[in-house]
């Protein structure tokens, strides 16, 4: 599935798992982002800003309310389409989690994990 | 002078449905549900002689004995209110007295088994006073279902 | 011998406590009110759950993907969300069920207060998974779900008319509503969605690949064969002794009486002692789907082999499944209420969580060599009309019959 596959999109990227170079799961391809004629995936888009567009229009509203604005670096994230790896039965990230600002509900270093009784 | 009329026309209508049920008796006991609340009592009894066949028998567990006495007596009390609470057809009168007294009874012989869950003869004795109970449960569906059309 | 005795325990390992409170309800009610009638329900429902789990084992197998993972791809965001809140839903009505179970058999065997036995279950449970390593707890309540085979072995001592028995095999249907209730229950006991979600990621786990086929598929087929044994023969023993007494099994205590019959006090300690195993195992299957389905939606980390430090959200929305699950407990529902409702409502969201694994199964893109052969494809759809039919039926049936009651 990986070099000059043809995958598509909608099928093979969209809402596919993301894993970082440790194998860490780090959240979903929750968009993809398109510029361009003709168009090319340029980012994967990660967060829970996202989650409004993808529902029916009443519901977005309400999504809206609960998961907050969608702008850039609130509650969504981009990641640059260079920084992939591979895709695989995941999309493989060439960096770390953290260096690209992913998967910071289960970093040790947030808040509210560091309050869990068990750390 | 509109929203009046409304609002009186559905106070009227609220009142009749009311006063239609109250007429028609929403606790009425029709012979289905009575026959149905003594087969339940039948039920019951029949568990409690396996459960008081159990402790006759020093075969089972007084803890397991007493939690089944309490719960299944239980049912039985909840079974004996339903019953007393509804108000019967006049034709199957006698036969809900003769149900909320077995239900009555049930209770009791549960209440039995649960103080002495241990006891081989107590359980005897309740064994043989389920069966009775369960007979006289079993001849009361008979003659409610035996008598309709 | 050696390596027969080896997969066998593995098998029973993972299949896990094989029964769990659903079964025990529906099963023993069944046998009280149609004797031997629906055992083919019975049949037909462990069938249909090895070829659910079989599939899932081989997706997840060939393709690292659990059932959660599968839907979230498949069905994309928003359909997917609708299945993973009716799959929460039915996950937590399913913990409540399994803990009240719980600690009703506690109060059986020692008799203080319901409400203590729940908060001690939960907390025995905690800590069992905490310290414990999981595959000691999977033998523990796989091993202790043999005690089930008490009721076998009372089925065999009761000498019921086995003609009768093989006769209740041959499906027959009824316009009896009650009848149809139970024939849904039944299959739907069977059919527990959150085993297959919790098998498939326990594959993805334990780092399966194709390999593991061979023992997948040995794990479905002889696994749920035992599991479909031990229903059976609940409904057999439940009508040989409560079906000519009218007895109404309206209390999980009543399942065990004709364990008690037949062999007094062991008999009763054996029967209340695997149901224990049973839906204790059960619990913790169950509250880990619902984390790991609530897990692998998101892209959260997860896995129990994590750990709490490497996958906090995970172990928290864990943890939080239970507290919520022992709340509704606490309220004062009776959990074989509990239980009814939500084996129906498992049904009804049944469909969802199993046509994304049954497409992916099916296509070669994914599964190459390994996709659904013209049998499982047949068998597959065949079951997916079967529980599209009655997941439309369930709630009808059950507000028709008054929640079984009849």
């Amino acid at each position: 599935m990986s070099g000059g596959d043809e995958i598509f999109l909608a099928h093979r990227l969209l809402d596919e798992q993301i894993l970082d170079s440790e194998g860490r799961r780090c959240g979903r391809v929750d968009d993809i982002e398109l510029k361009g004629t003709p168009p090319r995936v340029t980012a994967l888009l990660v967060g829970e800003g996202l989650y409004p567009r993808r529902l029916p229009r009443r519901l977005a509203r309400l999504a809206r309310r609960l998961t907050g604005p969608e702008r850039w670096g609130a509650n969504t994230l981009r990641i640059p389409w260079q920084e992939v790896d591979r895709i695989e039965a995941a999309v493989h990230l060439r960096g770390k989690a953290e260096e690209l600002g992913l998967g910071e509900g289960d970093d040790p270093g947030r808040w509210m994990v560091r309050r869990l009784p068990w750390n | 002078m509109r929203r009046g009329s409304t609002w009186q026309r559905a106070g009227a209508v609220a009142a009749a449905v009311a006063l239609l049920l109250l007429a028609g008796g929403c606790g009425d006991l029709s012979r289905d549900e009575l026959s149905r609340g003594v087969e339940s009592l039948s039920a019951l009894a029949a568990q409690g002689e396996l459960v008081a066949n159990g402790v006759a028998r020093d075969a089972t567990r007084s803890t397991y004995a007493r939690v089944m006495s309490q719960t299944l007596g239980g049912e039985a009390e909840h079974e004996a209110e339903k019953l007393a609470d509804a108000e019967p057809e006049a034709a199957v009168a006698p036969q809900r007295h003769a149900a909320v007294q077995l239900a009555g009874e049930l209770s009791q012989l549960f209440s039995e088994l649960q103080t002495f869950p241990g006891d081989e003869q107590h359980g005897a004795l309740v064994e043989r006073h389920m069966e009775e109970v369960k007979e006289q449960a079993d001849a009361v569906v008979a003659r409610l279902t035996g008598e309709s059309p | 011998m050696k390596l027969i005795l080896k997969i066998a325990l593995g098998i029973i390992a993972a299949v896990g406590g094989f029964l769990d409170i659903g079964d025990l309800v529906f099963n023993t009610q069944a046998g009280a009110l149609y004797r031997y009638d629906l055992l083919w329900a019975v049949l037909l429902g462990t069938i249909g759950i090895a070829v659910y789990a079989e599939m899932s084992g081989r997706v997840a197998a060939v393709n690292q993907r659990p059932v959660f993972d599968v839907i979230r791809m498949r069905l994309g965001f928003g359909p997917g969300l609708i299945a993973l809140i009716a799959s929460s839903l039915v996950n937590v009505l399913t913990v409540a069920a399994e803990l009240g179970g719980l600690a009703i058999v506690l109060q059986l065997l020692f008799d203080a207060p319901f409400s203590l036995f729940v908060v001690l279950a939960v907390i025995g449970l905690v800590i069992a998974v905490a310290l414990l390593p999981f595959g000691g707890i999977e033998r523990l309540f796989g091993y202790g779900g043999l005690l089930m085979l008490v009721f076998v072995v009372t089925a065999i001592h009761q000498q019921p008319d086995w003609g009768a028995v093989a006769h209740g095999f041959v499906p027959s249907l009824s316009d009896s509503k009650l009848y149809l209730y139970f024939v849904v229950g039944v299959f739907a006991a069977a059919l527990m969605p959150y085993e297959v979600h919790f098998y498939s990621s326990g594959a993805v786990e334990e780092g399966w690949t194709k390999d593991n086929l061979k023992e997948n598929r040995l794990n479905a087929i002889i696994g749920y064969a035992l599991g479909g044994t031990l229903a059976c023969a609940l409904v057999i023993v439940s009508g040989y002794l409560f079906h000519p007494l009218g007895v109404e099994p309206n209390d999980l205590g009543t399942v065990a009486l004709p364990a008690q019959g037949a062999f007094g006090e062991t008999g009763l300690l054996l029967a209340l002692g695997g149901m224990m195993f049973c839906v204790g195992g059960a619990a913790i299957d169950a509250s880990f789907a619902a984390a790991y389905n609530l897990a692998q939606f998101l892209g959260w980390e997860w896995g129990r082999y994590r750990g709490p430090k490497k996958a906090p959200r995970f172990t928290l929305s864990w943890l939080v499944f239970l507290f919520l699950a022992m709340l509704i407990v606490l309220s004062g529902i009776n959990p074989v209420e509990i239980t009814e409702y939500s084996v129906v409502f498992a049904v009804v969201a049944l469909p969802m969580t199993y046509l994304p694994i049954l497409l992916i199964a099916g296509d070669r893109s994914f599964m190459g060599e390994h996709v659904n052969g013209w049998f499982s494809r047949l068998l597959g759809w065949a079951y997916f009309a079967v529980i599209v039919v009655l997941a439309v039926a369930a709630i009808p049936l059950l507000l028709m019959t008054n929640g079984g009651g009849g």
